[in-house]
């Protein structure tokens, strides 16, 4: 049987469609067999960031109405075996989908898969219910800002009365050199106002806004420190115990990067 | 097609005998009988060239009908053939013009050979029929569904789609998802000033863009079209 995960954030842009792809990718590179589901209806992007657009034949809605199987709506990736997408519908909305059809959905796809990724979508509407209904876990995504936390500490609470419990932090797009100016909160800050586990922090990397464009996701990049995280990220799903990324170091001069690569420690 | 499974269709050369396919001959034969007797008179001593489609017949069977058909009518039948091409053009388009990438598949352009080929596609597959005029840009999310033909006077972007019984032009950039014939009619076209669809459907045939980044299609009017159940795309302009 496999487990439902819950991407979510509450606030929009904060990453949680580049974190659903990054880690279902992450997940299949390592043998897994993954299903990605968006399940933001009428404002679908997952598809974009994986380059599975023109692709698509059925989707959600179709498999929800009865008008394709499961099978044929589930759109196979380019790159990784073992990875597919179930695309949401474009010209439809969230109502079009009801929570018990969410429910039966994701009991389907668990008999089929390892890992079943949820790309909830922005909000806490009827969207928000369909996408976490089902969902054995969940990741909050959420960046250090004072917005996007006050809505994330609202998505873990309305997460805990949906009787899922303890979800898993992810704290994207961070500045290293902003924070050490004290220009940004820092993990510990973010950490101290939700009092949740982290799951992994992703350093901001002008790298995913390249990788979007071009429909591939940052993690295949193996230069990128973005996708250095999001690899830890999925590690630490399937329940390595990875330490967090050191972002220290990445933004300091030379020497200390010399130093690095000679192996010499301070 | 008429309930009864065969249409007389008279012409200015004669008549045309329509056959449902589904029939067996003796059904044909005894609805064949039926339409004389209720013609009655009206062939009478009269010299036709009969023509038949929507069915094959072989020689014992156009025998035995063109019996009926003097012995009934008194008349004198000048031929009996199969009508083969609606409109006499040829549209056989050889295989060797063709490029194939990756599953998409464009004529080459620069022969010009073949001019007279795409003339006689446009016209063999040139329909009257109720058509859908929609002004203005078609945008993500958005569905235009209709089962006639739709002529888009905008653009249609990434996101969007378009759905017809019939033909779809788009009188702008075509950027979005688009389905002709959606009922199974492998006839549909699809044309735009600048074709570059995430997806194009024709009856139950798919096709997509190349995977490479580098691709571009042609700045031409482009049309797509159907053909040995391949969905082909070729500019519509003449050839200069």
């Amino acid at each position: 049987m496999g487990e439902v995960i819950v991407i979510t954030s509450g606030k929009g842009g904060v990453g949680k469609t580049t974190t659903t792809a990054n880690v279902g990718v992450g997940l299949a590179m390592r043998n897994k067999k993954v299903a990605l589901v968006d399940a933001d209806i009428g404002l679908r992007n997952l598809d974009l960031v994986l380059g599975l657009e023109n692709r698509i034949v059925f989707d959600l809605v179709d498999v929800v109405e009865g008008r394709c199987k499961l099978r044929n709506a589930l759109v196979k990736d380019k790159r990784f075996d073992g990875l597919y997408l179930l695309p949401a519908a474009q010209t439809r909305d969230k109502t079009a989908v009801k929570p018990e059809q969410m429910i039966k959905l994701c009991n389907d796809l668990r008999k089929e898969f390892d890992f079943v990724l949820i790309d909830c979508p922005a909000g806490i509407e009827q969207g928000f219910n369909n996408a976490v209904v089902a969902a054995d876990r969940a990741i909050v995504v959420t960046t250090p800002e004072v917005s996007a936390v006050r809505d994330a500490d609202r998505v873990i609470g309305l997460l805990e009365a949906k009787e899922l419990r303890n979800p898993r932090l992810l704290i994207n797009r961070i500045r290293n050199d902003m924070v050490r100016r004290g220009e940004m909160m820092s993990i510990e800050d973010v950490k101290d106002i939700l009092a949740v586990d982290i799951i992994g922090i992703v350093p901001d990397d002008e790298k995913i806004v390249i990788s979007t464009n071009r429909g591939e996701p940052v993690i295949t990049d193996g230069k990128s420190l973005a996708g250095q995280a999001y690899n830890n990220i999925a590690r630490r799903i399937l329940g390595e115990d990875v330490p967090l990324l050191d972002l220290e170091g990445h933004d300091e001069g030379f020497m200390l990067k010399l130093k690095k690569f000679l192996g010499i420690k301070n | 097609m008429s309930d009864n499974g065969v249409i007389f269709k008279a012409t200015k050369d004669g008549l045309i005998i329509i056959m449902n396919k589904e029939l067996e001959f003796d059904e044909i034969y005894n609805e064949i009988n039926k339409k004389l007797i209720s013609a009655g008179n009206f062939f009478k001593g009269a010299s036709l060239g009969v023509k038949y489609r929507g069915r094959k017949l072989s020689e014992e069977e156009i025998k035995i009908i063109c019996e009926l058909m003097t012995q009934k009518t008194e008349t004198t039948i000048s031929s009996f053939e199969e009508e083969t091409n609606n409109l006499g053009f040829n549209t056989d388009i050889k295989e060797e013009n063709t490029i194939k990438e990756n599953g998409f598949i464009k004529y080459d352009m620069r022969k010009e050979t073949y001019s007279n080929d795409i003339k006689s596609i446009l016209h063999s597959r040139e329909e009257e029929g109720i058509t859908k005029f929609y002004r203005g840009t078609v945008r993500s999310g958005q569905l235009i569904s209709y089962d006639g033909n739709i002529v888009i006077l905008g653009d249609v972007n990434p996101g969007a789609e378009i759905q017809a019984g019939g033909n779809i032009i788009v009188m702008g950039w075509l950027r979005g998802t688009v389905h002709a014939g959606m009922y199974g009619n492998d006839k549909a076209i699809v044309a735009s000033l600048s074709l570059q669809p995430v997806q194009l459907r024709i009856a139950n045939i798919i096709t997509r863009p190349p995977d490479e980044q580098k691709y571009e299609s042609p700045s031409v009017p482009e049309i797509a079209f159907v053909k040995d159940n391949m969905i082909f795309i070729e500019s519509f302009l003449p050839q200069k």
